[in-house]
């Protein structure tokens, strides 16, 4: 089976049933690398941002999962603060993925990781500690962050 | 698959190219190519896949791709036989439907490999006679359809597979001109209706806003004497004018709300300055201009409405001199009339040819008769009109 069908067919649904404050930039060439742009959501230190997602398919879809990085710098727990941006999502990692999930469950899932940071499965540990401690100043933070980088 | 003997190899389509009639519920879809179920495999952990699918997510990873649940080829059995007839019952398009131009066809799925190989007409076959590829649809019972013949209409030479459309273009075969009539060689019809006396035409100054429609060979009549065809020129040129007006006001327009916006930011960024005066001159400078554009796009309507007043007034005057013709000639045989009469009983002879100066005379007489008569017409319900 090609990969390339069901990337298709995804995309397809994903147009035409858009997740809420998601959007998908058109795919030209290559299927395998979508832009994605997410805006944070209201009521959050990331609200009235716009964050760059990329999101990267291997050739092996869906046996391999996909990969999500944020292009945008943000301040928050779940995403890398490197170069990479990496969203770790559980489902992600390889020994966890499934070939049945869809994008879309994907998807949806980075953005209530958005609205509500999973501080269990953190990659950027001190962020965790600064919201436990001191949760005004990882709000501040955040905000501060979102208006220099994301507006 | 592939032998000499067989004319029609069996046919390859991607199954899961195919585009289905009705939505297909997502149950009789693989979770893999989350396309309707090909071949359907079932694992010990009741989870079904296309068989090509979950052979190649084992190679991947040893687990159920659904619940990840440790698998092994040996767990896996074909699905029950009711669930591969469902999917294969599934109404699909042929696969050379090519969005409506190519085949028509609805059929079951499992019906498609069938179809291809025996009846699709969009199939490319051999021909019988050369061995060149050809659609099934060009077939024509057991002979080369690439040998030219000769066309029985127009002796031109065409491949037999060319004939068909040859002869919707053949200079030998004839069609009546739906105007006329008249028998015509295909290709010249359009040249022949655009010349056609009986086609229907409008009037030239239709664009100016002539209604009239009529027989080609009575378009000439009414072109000399359609008032909107003398002035057309007038009209369009005015036209053209309003236009470039409209477009002018349009840009202005722009500008002023260019400088508007440029205003409200100077306002929000620093106070009165030098720009600012500078924008809002500028914007007095493009209202005045609007202004005056204003002023001259009303002028031109009136004038319009003139020249269209004008116009009417021009048909009126004609009929009223047809009229007025009418009613001299009546006068002028009532005159004739009277004349006579009025030789008769003066008793003067006019036998001869010395007729012609006595007639010249009294013609002047006449005429003041006229002119009385002519005025006691003007009182009559007609007269209102002459004198408008
Ligand atoms: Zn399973
Ligand atoms: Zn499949
Ligand atoms: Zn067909
Ligand atoms: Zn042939
Ligand atoms: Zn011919
Ligand atoms: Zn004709
Ligand atoms: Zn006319």
């Amino acid at each position: 089976m090609s990969s390339s069908k069901r990337i298709t067919k995804e995309y397809g649904e994903l147009e035409n049933d858009p997740i809420p404050g998601v959007t998908i930039k058109p795919i030209d060439q290559d299927m395998y690398n979508w832009d994605i742009e997410m805006s944070g959501p209201a009521g959050t230190p990331y609200a009235n941002g716009t964050f760059k997602v990329r999101l990267t398919l291997p050739t092996e879809y869906p046996f391999k999962p996909p990969t999500i990085a944020f292009k945008t710098k943000i301040y928050h727990p779940n995403v890398s603060n490197d170069d990479k941006g990496n969203m770790c999502l559980g489902m992600l990692r390889t020994d966890d993925w499934k070939p049945s999930c869809k994008l879309r469950t994907v998807l949806t899932l980075a953005m209530k990781l958005l609205n509500e940071p999973d501080t269990n499965d953190a990659v950027e540990t001190s962020i965790v500690e600064q919201m436990k401690s001191n949760h005004d100043a990882y709000v501040q933070r955040a905000k501060e962050w979102t208006k220099t980088y994301a507006v | 698959m592939t032998s000499a003997t067989s004319p029609n190899p069996a046919p390859v389509f991607d199954i899961r190219a195919l585009t289905y009639v009705t939505h297909v519920d997502d149950n009789l879809c693989c979770p893999i190519c989350q396309s309707p179920l090909v071949e359907p495999f079932t694992t010990s952990c009741r989870h079904t896949f296309c068989s090509e699918c979950i052979t190649n997510a084992l190679k991947a990873s040893k687990t159920c791709p659904v619940d990840r649940t440790p698998l092994d080829t040996k767990n896996i059995n074909m699905a029950p036989v009711v669930l591969a007839n469902l999917v294969n019952d599934l109404t699909v398009l042929c696969p050379n439907h090519r969005d409506g131009l190519g085949c028509t066809a609805t059929l079951p799925r499992g019906n498609v490999e069938g179809h291809l190989k025996e009846d699709c007409l969009y199939v490319t076959v051999a021909c019988p006679g050369c061995e060149e590829k050809i659609m099934r649809k060009d077939l024509q019972d057991d002979v080369c359809v690439h040998v030219e013949e000769e066309c029985s209409y127009c002796s031109g030479m065409h491949r037999k597979l060319d004939m068909k459309e040859h002869e919707t273009v053949c200079p030998g075969l004839t069609t009546p001109c739906k105007f006329c009539g008249n028998e015509c060689p295909r290709p010249q019809i359009p040249n022949h209706e655009a010349i056609c006396d009986e086609a229907i035409v409008s009037c030239d100054a239709a664009s100016v806003g002539c209604p009239w429609h009529g027989l080609r060979k009575e378009s000439t009549d009414h072109s000399t004497s359609c008032p909107l065809m003398h002035i057309r020129p007038l009209l369009e040129e005015n036209n053209s004018r309003l236009a470039n007006l409209e477009h002018e006001n349009k840009l202005l327009r722009r500008r002023l709300e260019l400088s508007l916006v440029a205003r409200a930011q100077t306002d929000i960024a620093e106070s009165m300055d030098d720009q600012t005066i500078r924008v809002l001159t500028e914007q007095e400078h493009i209202r005045s201009d609007l202004e005056r554009l204003y002023v001259s796009m009303q002028e031109m309507d009136i004038k319009q409405n003139m020249l269209s007043m004008h116009m009417s007034d021009n048909m009126r005057t004609k009929e009223e001199v047809a009229m007025i013709g009418a009613a001299v000639n009546n006068l002028r045989t009532q005159l004739h009339g009277l004349q006579l009469l009025m030789f008769r009983r003066q008793g003067l002879d006019q036998n001869g040819s010395g007729g012609a100066r006595p007639t010249g005379a009294s013609s002047q007489a006449g005429d003041n008769s006229v002119l009385g008569h002519a005025r006691r017409m003007s009182d009559m319900p007609s007269g209102d009109r002459v004198k408008l």
